[in-house]
């Protein structure tokens, strides 16, 4: 039995072209596998972290910054008004006229419309848009400032004063991002539920009592898209801070930290959704 | 207080003209280097290797994760009528035509729109633009233009694949998840999808892809003010390009029916 050859390093061949063998290639997989076991790892700190400092400023006498939550709400909910309404409104509109169309096409009775599209919006729609649009704002946003602020060394400045990081900055943002993603996600509904009922009427003719019946939607729909609404507005932060907190480097890293932050943000949404979605599915027995 | 508020509206106003207008003007700018045509092509085969097929992955598990959802979400309606041949049909539309498409719009502006206005924001803060203009490179031809055509062209492919693995995603969680068949599933696409609902689809993000690759190197080449000046292009980037890709659904959707 010899050892096998060594494997061959990484050198450009005749044509220009980075060879690689195959040794390399397993190298790299394990060490992309490695990155993501610790990027892992340290986003579950980030989670754990962030739930620390809840119990810790509910102490008597903990210290906390006064106002500071208010003033997320105001950032993360207040200042996302505008975006939610017209993103959600016009997604309402496009769903039901292609709706319309295909029901009028297929099955030529309109009456179902409404119905099925009330239910697919409180159990599904409403919150995972939603946190989709909240994904790419807050999340960016959050990303934005913790990245600046880390690549400024202003976190070692307030780990020097005896604050953590994690306490005074990514605290307040994950209460008012938790509030404010539920918040949203019933009157982004509610927008989307609107918006399509004047669509169906106006274009199609749909009268406004048949389309909002309420008849489809029972009370674990509810319990279904607010139970969606809080998961994704508690991964929301966690995910940005945990990204804008991974920056290094300049203006460069704060675009790196800000990009990750929008990408795992809308996936993390989705993920939990399809997860959230199979599991309420096969815990009813398929009666969703 | 109230004068205030108005003249805080009337300044959000103008932001919002303003940067509308520069991006007008950009895409003015990028016509004008493409008839006739006057860009990089080294830049533009880099960029369309780095903005699609690295993109495929997070794609494709967007796609898969929306076709799955669809199914899911359409099972009360299935369970009630007991027509499982309707299971693929409310799937198949509706991830054809407007889930995915928007979905995936969405996924590729945080993933190569955002970091594109990373990458130009950086080049801007760190006047690697001007030094380009001092060596008689017009930033517009070298940097811009390989940019846009590559996200206009790599946002229609991945969309393609992505369609085909929702399909595929819609197929694996209704035999996992409901216990309906492959075939019953196949045939469910074949007999209720038409070549129309997946070309609507593949027509629409041509315009997200412009939405995506305009809005993102406008913010990336306006960037004013270190790195918090580039995190909040970032931040504005997505959120314009996340606005403009509801603003087209709706008028193209409207515009092709």
């Amino acid at each position: 039995m010899t050892a096998p050859p060594p494997a061959p390093a990484a050198g450009r061949g005749p044509a220009g072209r980075v060879v690689t063998g195959l040794g390399d290639r397993v190298t790299r997989i394990g060490a992309a596998g490695l990155d993501a076991g610790r990027a892992a790892i340290e986003l579950w700190l980030v989670f754990v972290g962030v739930i620390a400092g809840l119990v810790r400023q509910r102490r008597a006498g903990a210290r906390r910054a006064p106002g500071a939550t208010v003033a997320q709400l105001h950032a993360i909910g207040n200042r996302s008004l505008l975006f939610i309404v017209v993103t959600l409104g016009f997604i309402g509109m496009v769903m039901i006229y292609q709706g319309c169309l295909q029901f009028s096409r297929s099955i030529g009775d309109l009456s179902q419309v409404g119905k099925q599209f009330i239910r697919l919006v409180v159990s599904d729609l409403g919150p995972t848009l939603t946190g989709l649009m909240l994904a790419t704002r807050v999340g960016a946003g959050i990303a934005a400032e913790i990245g600046s602020m880390k690549v400024t060394e202003q976190l070692d400045a307030l780990r020097m004063s005896g604050v953590l990081p994690i306490d005074y900055l990514l605290v307040p943002r994950f209460v008012a991002a938790l509030i404010m993603t539920v918040v949203l996600s019933v009157l982004g509904g509610a927008i989307m539920i609107a918006a399509g009922g004047l669509t169906a009427n106006l274009s199609f003719g749909v009268n406004p009592r048949t389309f909002f019946d309420l008849g489809a939607v029972m009370p674990r729909h509810l319990v279904l898209g607010l139970l969606k609404a809080c998961c994704y507005g508690a991964a929301i932060p966690v995910v940005a801070g945990f990204c804008g907190l991974r920056a290094r480097g300049s203006s460069e890293g704060v675009g790196w930290a800000t990009t990750a932050a929008v990408v795992g943000g809308s996936f993390a949404v989705i993920a939990l959704d399809f997860a959230l979605s199979v599991g309420a599915l096969s815990l009813l027995g398929g009666k969703l | 207080m109230f004068a205030r508020s108005v003249s805080a509206l009337g300044a959000r106003a103008l932001t919002v003209a303003r940067e509308l207008g520069g991006i007008v003007i950009l895409t003015g700018q990028v016509l004008r280097a493409l008839f006739p045509p006057r860009l990089d092509g080294h830049e533009l085969v880099y960029n369309l290797h780095r903005m699609g097929n690295r993109s495929v992955p997070i794609v494709a598990l967007t796609a898969f994760f929306a076709g799955g959802l669809m199914v899911v979400q359409s099972a009360p309606m299935v369970k009630n009528l007991g027509a499982t041949s309707l299971a693929g049909w409310a799937a198949g539309y509706a991830v054809l035509r407007e889930l995915g498409p928007i979905l995936i719009a969405l996924m590729f502006s945080g993933r190569v729109g955002a970091n594109n206005t990373a990458e130009l924001g950086t080049m801007t803060v760190t006047e690697q633009l001007d030094g380009l203009r001092a060596l008689a490179i017009d930033p517009i031809q070298y940097l811009i233009v390989p940019r846009v055509l590559a996200m206009l062209i790599m946002l229609v492919c991945l969309t393609v694949i992505g369609d085909l693995v929702a399909l595929l995603g819609a197929g694996l969680v209704a035999k996992a998840v409901l216990g309906i068949e492959w075939q019953v599933m196949y045939a469910s696409f074949v007999d209720n999808l038409t070549p129309a609902d997946f070309l609507h689809g593949v027509y629409k993000s041509i315009g997200f892809g412009a939405a995506i690759a305009l809005s993102s190197c406008y913010f990336g080449v306006t960037v004013r003010g270190g790195a918090v000046g580039v995190g909040r292009a970032v931040n504005a980037a997505v959120v314009a390009a996340a606005v403009s890709i509801m603003l087209l659904d709706f008028f193209l959707t409207y515009v092709s029916a």
